[in-house]
């Protein structure tokens, strides 16, 4: 029942989804100086009508290619007429020194952050690109309904999709995360990512850090799902720090519903296992 | 068929490229089929042929279609011999030439050339009266030579530079051979093929001269070869397309590119040839799949033929059962009458031949007495005595006056012919006229009304046919039964009472209940609704349910609206007045607690709707305790109507209680928790010295889940069908927890209050049921 297409590369086994031909490359981007690759998927709808568009934030390491091809979130898409938008997560190939040198920076790192410092503020615009480009040339090249987008994503993607949906109020009409850095000012990699970013005044990184900015949000109402495995071990080595931002929204009154996933991990199971639900959340307000 | 009709169309397109085809074939096919046979595995050859030999082989090719087009001209023939080097072409171009001159001498080297010595002989015989019959054999022979010449040196050689109709023969054999050979090898060398080819085209051009001139001079002759050269043509066909690279969509004719810039299809459209193909493939796959269709739809067909055959046999079985028996009927009621007839007629005969016989006695009865007076008169004549002959006399005389007073009845009494008869065939007749009529059906049975089956004016009747007898139409009788001349001083009962705290409905029905306290029998009872509209006319009855036995019914209902119900009393005496009418909203799912499964410490407020915990001063062991009540878990049953779809109700909640609520199969353990076994699911919230804690338990086990905001108010949706039951925190239309579960049957709303122990709560729960499922729920 599944049908439309994957763009964006290989894609989706998942859902019965026909793979169709890999998108061109896109033109260097403004933001970012350098080709970006997304991956796209269009629901059987989309032949007919306007659809709306939910963008996949990745986690760390992570390309465009990964969502597409092992969260088989196709199915799910399809039959609630979502295009599904994953974008990669970093610049890549634009020649700085130290990009390449870890996975949790630099390359397949970019935080969705705006960098302020050398040498990554030119290229290193992810947030940027990700609320604005990247949805302009979606709504210029798609069948989509651009009063109606929701953003989720997995880990790093999670943080992602938390600040902007914090940032951005009333842009994204839901949002959901699996396994989100939820307090990146608080955990290693958000430490290191910031730092490099953004410089060492630890103050400028409470723009980006969900808890934080949860702690200021008085925007719409927003309807948050957060699918968490038990058996993380990221969750277990302090990185993603799911209780700060629960505490935080239920200080807020920020409705969230946190579901601890006894025995999964932080794999891409974990997210095919649970990917439904996230879709129909998203569905649900976009739909509405 | 469009499809079929293009199919043909590009046959035809092909044929006609056969048909030029055909021109340069036919150099074998005055020789037989055998020939033709070679001819055959020498194009098949020619097909998978290097490319570069095919190349200018179709080149040549091309070029003949053109002066075929144009036959006789002889530009086009010069063109010809250039392509081809050496003294064979310089011969071939001689051969032309005098070809030009005479079509004759163009055949006998081609003839010669290629055929067996047999056709040679032909020629010969042919052309034996002809003057120059020599000198054209010399030329034949130096012509053959020439083409041996192409052939590998050696053969050439062989074949030597002698003018004889035996070297001809010789040679023509030679010709034969190559193509043998390579029929055998499979794969053929190039040199050989190209010889094969280049001959192929000596022949070919030849054999177009002939032909074109042949055709003129002997038709007959043409037509042969144009049959036997069917089946070699589409080989060549095949050859040709391999070697063209371009479609002329035009002339529907695989070319060359090269024709497209020059040659005849410089105007005309043309495709590039692998998508010629593909458009072709994708055409025979249309006709392909039409087929497929055809093929289905006579499937279908087939089916319903056999059906039709089953039924035909089915029916004719019948009406010779039908036609038996009636026949049979009509058999019986003749042979009744004849035997009636003959009885008639012999009563008849029996009767008349008793009168005549009495007649006839009585006759000669008469006759005796005319005898006997006749002796005694002449007696008397004989008498000498007159005085005693005057005695006799007088008394004679006064005798016979006497007899011949009486009248002699002489006329027949009976006629001999028998009276005419009426034969009445009437009967017979009206079996006869019944045998191709339908037997009469038998008698319909009206069901029982059922519920819901009238309004105030109107009734829905209806029956069965329990035989398969045909039937045209039916009659419907009735008539009106008054209520007030069979009352028998019955009286009417008094309304009847709805129990409004027994109403449960949701979105699809409503299941309400009544009491009558009449002392009156009631025989059924009538429930009358009326859709509430916005509209003034509210009161109309939109539906009337009649005939319901009990003191309970399910209505079915359209979802989100208002509907009045009220209730009548019906005996013989007549119809009660209305009962107060109720107000339903097919709206959210609308329920009662059922008191009987309360736990004693549970209190159920005066709204109904709210239950609490009593505070339990000291542990009183004499609470009463029903045998349906929950003992444990302070819990206590709702009543769901029981109707499957979907079903919706909220709870409020205070956010300091500690509360499971859910549903629950009737028959839950009364001991137990709610939750903690497999007929409970619920929804609980307890409160940790950190935070609200939510869980979702069924079987004991619940999903770890955190909720940041604790719901006020929250939202049970009860989907039969789906197999779900979903909790939201109906206030921010929040989605919590959905159970996926099959409910084996019917489930009711469950609430708990949890710790008894702890401070006496007020008011902790309040299930509220007629509200609207919040829009946002799809995601359950």
């Amino acid at each position: 029942m599944a049908g439309g297409r994957a763009g964006g590369g290989g894609g989706g086994g998942g859902g019965g989804s026909a793979p169709g031909p890999p998108l061109p490359a896109a033109p260097p981007r403004a933001e970012l100086k350098c080709k970006m690759k997304f991956g796209i998927y269009l629901p059987p709808k989309a032949e007919t009508g306007k659809c709306p568009v939910l963008y996949w934030l990745s986690g760390l390491t992570c390309t465009e290619q990964n969502f597409i091809t092992k969260a088989a979130f196709q199915q799910a898409a399809a039959e609630h007429g979502l295009i599904v938008v994953a974008p990669d997560t970093s610049p890549r190939g634009c020649n700085i020194e130290g990009e390449d040198e870890s996975w949790d920076f630099g390359t397949g790192a970019g935080f969705y952050v705006d960098a302020t410092e050398d040498p990554w503020k030119t290229n290193y615009r992810m947030y940027s690109y990700i609320k604005d480009e990247l949805p302009k040339l979606i709504n210029a090249n798609f069948p989509t309904d651009p009063e109606r987008m929701s953003i989720f994503g997995h880990s790093m993607g999670g943080h992602g999709a938390l600040i902007l949906a914090l940032k951005n109020p009333g842009k994204y009409k839901s949002v959901s995360a699996f396994a989100p850095i939820c307090n990146p000012i608080q955990c290693q990699w958000g430490k290191k990512a910031l730092g490099g970013y953004l410089g060492p005044d630890a103050s400028k990184w409470e723009a980006y850090d969900a808890t934080q900015l949860v702690k200021s949000y008085s925007g719409s109402r927003l309807d948050i799902l957060i699918d968490q495995g038990k058996d993380d071990q990221f969750l277990s080595a302090g990185q993603l720090l799911p209780d700060n931002f629960i505490a935080a929204c239920t200080e807020q009154k920020i409705p969230v519903v946190f579901r601890l996933q006894q025995g999964y991990d932080h794999s891409y199971f974990f997210i095919a296992s649970f990917i439904n639900d996230h879709i129909k959340h998203h569905a649900k307000y976009l739909n509405a | 068929m469009l499809p079929h009709g293009t199919g043909e169309q590009r046959a035809a397109g092909l044929r006609f490229i056969i048909s030029k085809a055909s021109l340069r074939i036919p150099m074998s096919s005055r020789s037989g089929s055998t020939r033709d046979c070679e001819t055959n595995s020498q194009s098949q050859h020619h097909s998978s042929s290097p490319p570069v030999l095919e190349a200018s082989d179709t080149e040549t090719e091309g070029l003949i279609f053109y002066h075929m087009d144009l036959y006789g001209s002889k530009e086009r023939f010069d063109i010809f011999p250039e392509e081809l080097s050496g003294r064979g072409d310089r011969s071939l171009g001689d051969t032309r030439r005098e070809s030009a001159v005479s079509s004759e001498k163009v055949q006998c080297p081609q003839e010669a050339g290629y055929d067996l010595e047999k056709e040679v002989a032909e020629l010969a015989k042919m052309y034996g009266l002809d003057e120059d019959g020599e000198k054209e054999l010399e030329l034949l022979g130096g012509h053959l030579e020439k083409v041996e010449s192409r052939w590998p040196p050696a053969r050439t050689g062989k074949a030597g530079l002698q003018d004889s109709i035996y070297n001809i023969s010789k040679s023509s054999s030679l010709v034969k051979d190559p193509s043998q050979s390579t029929k055998q090898q499979g794969l053929p060398d190039e040199a050989s093929q190209g010889e094969n080819q280049s001959k192929a085209r000596a022949d070919d051009e030849a054999e177009s001269s002939i032909w074109s001139r042949g055709g003129l001079s002997s038709g007959g002759m043409s037509d042969e070869w144009n049959s036997q050269a069917v089946s070699e043509e589409e080989e060549e066909e095949e050859e040709e397309e391999e070697a063209a690279d371009v479609f002329c969509s035009t002339c529907k004719i695989p070319i060359r590119a090269f024709d497209k810039l020059f040659g005849e299809h410089k105007d005309h459209e043309v495709a590039q040839l692998p998508n010629a193909v593909e458009n072709e493939k994708e055409e025979i796959h249309k006709n392909m799949c039409k087929l497929e269709e055809q093929i289905a739809q006579m499937e279908n067909v087939a089916s319903h033929l056999e059906e039709i055959f089953i039924t035909v046999e089915e029916n004719f079985g019948r009406q010779e059962q039908n036609f038996e028996v009636h026949y049979n009927d009509a058999v019986q009621v003749l042979a009744q009458k004849y035997e009636e007839q003959l009885e008639a007629l012999g009563e008849e005969k029996r009767q008349k031949l008793e009168a005549l016989y009495e007649q006839l006695v009585s006759c000669g009865k008469h006759l005796d007495t005319c005898k006997e007076l006749t002796d005694e008169t002449q007696e008397l004549f004989l008498e000498n005595d007159k005085a005693e002959f005057m005695k006799a006399a007088v008394t004679m005389v006064d005798r016979l006056e006497e007899f011949l007073k009486k009248e002699v009845d002489l006329e027949l009494s009976t006629l001999p012919d028998f009276e005419e008869r009426v034969i009445d065939v009437s009967e017979v007749e009206q079996l006869m006229n019944s045998i191709n009529a339908i037997p009469a059906p038998c008698a319909p049975v009206i069901n029982p009304q059922a519920p819901n089956a009238a309004t105030g004016t109107s009734l829905r009747v209806s029956w069965g046919l329990f035989s398969d007898d045909t039937v045209e139409c039916y009659q419907l009788c009735y008539q009106p039964v008054s209520n007030e001349s069979h009352s028998d001083g019955q009286a009417a009962p008094s309304p009847p009472t709805i129990k409004n705290k027994k109403i449960r409905s949701c979105e699809n029905a409503a299941l309400v209940c009544w009491e009558s306290r009449d002392i009156n029998p009631v025989d059924s009872y009538t429930v009358e609704l009326s859709k509430l509209t916005d509209e003034e006319n509210d009161d109309i009855i939109t539906e009337s349910i009649v005939g319901i036995p009990n003191c309970e019914v399910l209505i079915h209902l359209q979802p989100t609206q208002k509907y009045h119900i009220c209730v009548r009393a019906q005996n013989l005496g007549g119809s009660s007045e209305r009962s107060e009418p109720v107000l339903i909203h097919t709206t959210g799912t609308c329920f009662y607690l059922n008191e009987d499964t309360a736990h004693p410490l549970l209190a159920i407020l005066d709204d109904g709707f709210t239950i609490s915990c009593d505070e339990l001063e000291n542990p009183e062991c004499d609470l009463p305790v029903y045998d349906n009540s929950f003992t444990r878990c302070i819990a206590i049953l709702g009543s769901l109507i029981p109707f499957p779809g979907k079903h919706y109700w909220e709870v409020e909640v205070e956010e300091d209680t500690e509360y499971r609520i859910g549903v629950a199969f009737e028959n839950t353990p009364r001991h137990g928790y709610l939750g903690a076994n497999n007929s409970s699911w619920c929804m609980r919230h307890i409160i940790t010295p950190s935070r609200h804690k939510y869980e979702f338990l069924h079987s004991g086990m619940t999903p770890d889940i955190r909720i940041t905001i604790p719901p006020r108010r929250i939202g049970i949706l009860l989907d039969y069908e789906n197999c779900r039951l979903a909790f939201f925190n109906a206030d921010i239309a929040q989605h919590l927890h959905t159970f996926n579960s099959h409910f084996q049957h019917y489930v009711h709303p469950c609430f708990a209050l949890e710790t008894p122990d702890e401070s006496p709560q007020e008011t902790p729960e309040k299930s509220l049921n007629r509200l609207s499922p919040p829009k946002v729920d799809s995601r359950a």
